[in-house]
């Protein structure tokens, strides 16, 4: 049951008072989460970096094949080569996250370059926005990512690159109809009537204000998308190569020994894979929520 | 009435295009009326007759071509008086056939660069508007006080963050909202229409305009929420003195609120002068369309008496198909016969009938 208690009968300045607590708890809740597998990942990309690793990731020990976790200080166990999948998962960020961040940002950078003007003056950039966004729609990424590898070479730069172009229409779409939804309020022509430069308006009114919480939401979904993308190519062998550890590669290699019931070579990267992304969509979803607040109790 | 008026617009013509037609929409053709230092002018009107197009058309805010095509929009500040329209001619070319446009052509790129840049130095600082629909004209993601604040920034002398929170503070505390300080951290969405159109004119006088136009500020909100709005407008004028040029199609709140009335009527000022005289419903020398808009508004007398009200008879001008005569010649009902000839055929032009009060028509006309 829900109570509520009037406390302040006699307050004439409500501006006094404490802030009521303003956000969801559980949109608290999934930043705090994401944040830490943010953290997490940022941690361990830059021990990975600098050499601060438990074991050398590509240190053959013939003597220790799949031991289980916890053995001689190999926290997560070592693989069919006596390899330690702590150091390798550590080492596996590397392979998405730079590129990720790649992908993001040519999404993003494309996304509003062509979203914007598309939403403010309309016309003919914005039809041909919806033609491009059509035509990369009805062609499916994984066939151009295959191509373009058939064509170039198993990169994991390349299909970032192509990931990041292929999402530059849905970013686009996706600002220029939430500018066209807002054109429609006339606070554009309010801010205009009241002087403001264009530029302004356009990166502070509308970009900043408005659009910060979808263009947050495209980053974070945009890498979980990136590492299910390079998971999943790594795991058919088109993305990283072995010996140089990814999630995907991982858990390719560990799944032929996982019915022999050595299931943590494989299981550690799944598992990983599963609370990254997760993490980096409810980081997103819990932003997008406080950042769309304007409840402002 | 004044020698040197803060604002005068003179036959401003802002055409429209339709492609379906392929013809003009004249939305605004031969307004002409000023606005003296802090006076208040009311534009009253039908739907569609051209009341914020003029508005627009003032602060060059007119999206969609042709736009403006012709006129004079003079306007005194400091720097002087500028005619806002004189660089801008040259940018466009109007082609007439026996008084009828036939075709403009219109370097648009050049005349919104020039525009701009004569607007810049008057939008805001020198003239600020507000709009019917306030809850829409604020930012719904930006707190209240940050977009005052904004605009003091930018306009007045208080530059730094702190001034300008103040400044706001001050402004809202003026326009009388409850608890300032809690709404200045708010935002718009948890504000009712009222208070947000108090926002709006704090945030629209807050950068110390000389003129202010209102574009319809009570449309859209209910009666007592309206008449305070109006009440607060007329504290602010006698207050600051500022000159207002106040849309609206509800003749209350003119009448209450201004010292001058235009009455337009498809695209064009038909009648124009002092208050007191356009809309004392007793004035034998009104236009006639002047006379059915009031004839049209309840009042007390009226109910007491249990009698109909009057409505206009037709519909409100195809501004496409401009007739060539006096444009309310279909709805008029006190065309006579000695010149229902005048009236059918020639556009009768706007002329002084007596000191300060203009007309256009025939009924009126001199020579």
């Amino acid at each position: 049951m829900k109570k509520y208690i009037q406390t302040t009968v006699d307050v004439v300045d409500y501006s006094s008072l404490p802030l009521v607590q303003k956000y969801a708890l559980a949109d608290l809740l999934y930043v705090a989460y994401g944040l830490l597998i943010v953290m997490l990942v940022l941690v361990s990309y830059f021990a990975g970096m600098f050499d601060m690793l438990p074991h050398d990731p590509q240190q053959i020990n013939m003597d220790l094949l799949m031991s289980p976790p916890g053995t001689d200080g190999h926290l997560l166990g070592t693989d069919f080569m006596g390899r330690d999948i702590l150091s390798r998962l550590i080492v596996g960020i590397q392979a998405y996250f730079l590129p990720g961040m790649l992908a993001i940002s040519i999404a993003l950078a494309g996304g509003v370059i062509l979203g914007v003007p598309a939403g403010y003056w309309g016309g003919r950039i914005a039809t041909c926005i919806t033609y491009i966004s059509n035509l990369v729609d009805s062609f499916p990424r994984m066939v151009l990512i295959l191509l373009v590898i058939a064509a170039f070479k198993p990169d994991i730069y390349y299909i970032m690159i192509v990931m990041g172009i292929t999402g530059v229409p849905a970013v686009a779409t996706a600002i220029s109809n939430k500018i066209y939804f807002l054109s429609q309020k006339n606070f554009i022509e309010a801010a205009r009537a009241l002087g403001l430069r264009r530029r302004v308006i356009i990166f502070k009114h509308i970009l900043w204000y408005n659009c910060r919480a979808l263009l947050i939401i495209q980053a974070t979904l945009g890498m979980g998308e990136a590492i299910l993308l390079e998971t999943s190519l790594s795991y058919l062998g088109f993305g990283v190569q072995e010996p140089v550890p990814s999630w995907g590669n991982m858990v390719q290699s560990g799944a032929n020994y996982f019915l022999q019931g050595n299931f943590w070579p494989s299981t550690a990267p799944a598992l990983a894979i599963l609370f990254t992304i997760l993490g980096f969509n409810l980081l997103g979803d819990g932003l997008n929520n406080i950042l769309e607040d304007r409840r402002g109790k | 009435m004044n020698s040197s008026p803060l604002l005068r617009i003179e036959n401003l013509r802002t055409f429209f295009y339709s492609q379906r037609k392929h013809a003009f929409v004249r939305a605004v053709d031969g307004v002409t009326l000023d606005v003296g230092r802090s006076e208040t002018v009311g534009l009253v009107g039908e739907s569609g007759s051209g009341k914020s197009i003029t508005a627009m058309s003032v602060m060059g805010l007119l999206r969609g071509g042709p736009g403006v095509i012709g006129g004079r929009i003079e306007f005194e500040s400091a720097h002087g008086r500028q005619n806002l329209l004189e660089k801008l001619q040259a940018f466009v070319e109007v082609h007439e056939q026996n008084g009828r446009v036939m075709s403009v052509s219109k370097d648009e790129k050049g005349w919104r660069k020039a525009s701009e840049r004569i607007m810049r130095n008057y939008r805001g600082k020198e003239i600020s508007m507000i709009f019917q629909n306030p809850r829409t004209s604020l930012n719904p993601y930006m707190t209240v006080g940050g977009q005052i604040a904004e605009s003091i920034r930018l306009h007045t002398a208080n530059r730094s963050e702190s001034e300008a929170r103040e400044r706001a503070l001050y402004w809202l505390e003026r326009v009388k909202i409850d608890s300032p300080k809690l709404r200045y951290k708010t935002y718009p969405a948890v504000m009712s229409g009222g208070m947000c159109q108090r926002a709006m004119i704090a945030m629209a006088l807050s950068a110390e305009p000389s003129m202010l136009i209102a574009d319809e500020p009570t449309t859209g909100l209910d009666a007592t929420i309206q008449s305070k709005i109006v009440d607060l407008l007329e504290e602010l004028k006698s207050e600051t003195h500022i000159s207002t040029l106040l849309i609206s199609h509800d003749i209350s709140v003119i009448s209450r609120l201004s010292d001058r009335v235009a009455i337009m009527y498809g695209g064009a000022v038909v009648e124009f002068g002092p208050a007191r005289q356009v809309l004392d419903p007793h004035e034998e020398a009104r236009h006639p369309y002047t006379a059915a808009l009031i004839d049209s508004v309840p009042s007390q007398q009226k109910i007491r008496d249990k009698s109909n009200l009057q409505a206009i008879e037709g519909d409100v001008l195809d501004t496409i198909n401009v007739p060539a005569g006096c444009r309310f010649y279909d709805r008029c009902n006190r065309v006579k016969d000695g010149i229902r000839e005048r009236c059918a055929t020639q556009h009768p032009p706007l002329q002084e009938i007596s000191s300060g009060h203009h007309m256009r028509c025939w009924l009126f006309a001199k020579g």
